[in-house]
């Protein structure tokens, strides 16, 4: 076939016109919603305008028709095919105050990643204690830091207030600040590593891990366990967790690459991704302002046992809700778990 | 509508979708450097808007400073991460900087984005913008047949361009009467059909520019699109060809591609 391209032009110009004249409107609509009328003939104006391209491209060479036929082609299938939430569906203040509920559940849903980033941790913490406990060199190499190497020292500056930089309210506010941007960050450093087969964020929980067990470790041997408890449960209590959520989003994350191709709701799993990360921010809002306005306070300011009780029935109460609220009927979860896949 | 899911035939420029009903269109992707200068110029945006927004709070919280270096610090923090979220899920596609550069961010179906798909590939920035400056996110569009960084292959999402485009006008190759092309008229109809459309573009973009050419260089573009036609795609004999220019054989052979097309025109 070979097209007189003049007369081609000529006859069918003004159905490009008519159908560029209808995207544009439609386009211009913030809620993208179409009338009957308006869809049949988008539908009839969209066939005609492919039949076109169909034409060009196999019998002329205009490339500059063909791309112009192309983009008004690709306009009109994004209008026809794609279903755009409506801004009522997106604004509802219900569905975002749903999240307090929708979060825990997509925790319950991915509780095996989660497992899994607890089994990492526990073993950087093993490994880190081990260390600290039975190979005294590794302490330096463990922790560089001279606070987390000489407890004693700590312990006595923070009582007597001499390390504490945090002398009023003011300076508190701001330090939370920082602590909450960098906690999110690198929670979500461990939720993205999930793109390298899970093998980043297992890392980055193992590290956190060893850190964590070195430190726990070195200050129960030289005697200052229950300083380093009241210190770190106030705001670890939710801190701690958190960095294990975001785990368990990159091991989901990781697992979700690699089944992509049979996949079918990829949209419920990006959403239960994006659930993890709001939730795990969530806490560590929380956990960033208890470790800037309380855990920063020791004896005789705040006794020990009253922190210690404090992170105690912080982590309770976070057990509770990651665990009950939301919890339905077990045969309603179950359908629900079929539904989104299990993942 | 249709749960089909359209074909993918990525190249290394462009993704050409194919559509239920069998139409295959195609969609230029975006380079990296476009990419970065929309981000660029986004990134310039946000900071201004943040600079903005501090001064205001700073006075607003002016006897309470550390309150203000809260507020203002977990603002950027969350300008950063949802002004591209937000504008990209909201504004089909785009931020102010994409916009400018013509870009804009699709499913890789070619159908526009959805809200999740904007959030998770801004998110997953952490990760592209390691160590330092995109470097992992550049590697990533490079390694990519349809240029995804990491973001946009966990979200299912790529960036294309969409420079303006109105419906082409006629162009009149030849404004002489006679086309000795046409005395050839089984080798003028060859050539038609061996001509590639990227060839037959590459004579347009030539013809077209011939003013923009220093004159040099458009004697040895001429000069080298003339002996890539005759040796690769038709020979047309040597007596008609040496009474050529090469621009008046480039636009014989314009003439004979994109003019009238009737095979009447073809035999005179």
């Amino acid at each position: 076939m070979i097209l007189d391209l003049q007369r081609f032009q000529a006859q069918e110009r003004p159905c490009w016109m008519k159908l560029e004249s209808l995207l544009g409107q439609l386009e211009g609509r913030p809620d993208r919603l179409m009338k009957p009328a308006e869809a049949e003939l988008l539908q009839e104006l969209y066939a005609q305008t492919a039949t076109d391209l169909n034409r060009v491209t196999h019998g002329a060479l205009a490339p500059e028709l063909t791309r112009y036929l192309e983009r008004l082609v690709a306009r009109a299938y994004a209008e026809l095919y794609y279903a755009r939430p409506t801004r009522s569906e997106l604004w509802q203040p219900r569905r975002w105050k749903r999240i307090f509920v929708l979060f825990p559940e997509a925790f319950r849903r991915q509780s095996r990643y989660f497992a899994l980033a607890v089994l990492v941790t526990i073993l950087g913490c093993a490994l880190g204690g081990f260390a600290v406990r039975y190979d005294p060199a590794s302490v330096d190499v463990l922790l560089p830091a001279d606070y987390l190497r000489n407890p004693g020292l700590r312990v006595h500056d923070e009582e007597n207030g001499k390390a504490r930089h945090l002398d009023s309210a003011q300076i508190e506010a701001a330090f939370s600040a920082q602590l909450i941007t960098h906690n999110i960050e690198v929670s979500l450093l461990a939720a993205a590593l999930g793109v390298t087969c899970g093998i980043g964020t297992a890392l980055l929980l193992f590290e956190n891990g060893l850190l964590l067990g070195a430190v726990a470790v070195r200050y129960t041997q030289q005697g200052f366990g229950l300083f380093v408890t009241a210190w770190l449960l106030p705001h670890g209590a939710f801190e701690i967790p958190s960095i294990l959520i975001a785990g368990q989003a990159g091991f989901y994350l990781a697992r979700l690459l690699l089944r992509r191709r049979e996949d079918r709701n990829m949209r419920e799993s990006m959403w239960e991704w994006l659930l993890l990360i709001a939730g795990l921010a969530m806490m560590l809002v929380w956990a960033g302002l208890m470790e800037a306005f309380f855990s920063q306070h020791h004896t005789p300011v705040l006794p020990y046992g009253f922190k210690v009780a404090v992170g105690a029935a912080e982590l309770a109460l976070l057990t509770v809700y990651l665990l009950l609220i939301g919890r339905r009927d077990p045969r309603a979860e179950a359908l629900t778990n079929g539904l989104t896949g299990d993942r | 509508m249709n749960d089909s899911r359209p074909r993918l035939l990525p190249t290394s420029a462009e993704l050409a979708v194919a559509t239920p009903e069998g139409v295959v269109f195609r969609l230029p992707l975006a380079g990296p450097a476009s990419r970065l200068y929309a981000m660029l110029l986004d990134t310039v945006i946000v900071l201004s808007a943040v600079n903005g927004l501090g001064y205001l709070v700073y006075w607003i919280f002016a006897k309470v400073p550390g309150f203000g270096a809260m507020t203002i610090t977990l603002a950027e923090f969350a300008i950063g991460f949802a002004y591209g979220a937000l504008l990209e899920g909201f504004w089909n596609g785009q931020t102010i900087g994409k916009r400018l550069f013509h870009l804009r961010v699709i499913d890789q179906s070619g159908l526009p984005l959805r809200i999740e798909q904007a959030w998770v590939r801004n998110l997953m920035r952490v990760f592209d913008a390691l160590p330092i400056a995109y470097l992992v996110g550049g590697i990533s569009v490079l390694s990519s047949p349809i240029m995804q960084r990491f973001g946009d292959r966990v979200a299912g999402t790529l960036v294309v361009r969409e420079t303006p485009l109105s419906a082409p006008t006629e162009e009149a190759w030849n404004n002489q009467k006679y086309n000795s092309f046409t005395m050839y008229s089984a080798l003028a109809m060859r050539l038609r059909g061996a001509a590639t459309p990227e060839l037959a573009g590459l004579i347009q973009d030539a013809l077209r520019r011939r003013n923009e050419l220093a004159p040099y260089a458009r004697r040895e573009i001429y000069r080298e699109l003339v002996a890539y036609l005759q040796t690769e795609i038709v020979l047309f004999p040597d007596e008609l060809v040496e009474m050529l220019s090469d621009e008046q054989y480039l636009t014989n052979a314009a003439d004979v591609l994109f003019g009238d097309q009737r095979l009447s025109r073809i035999h005179g």
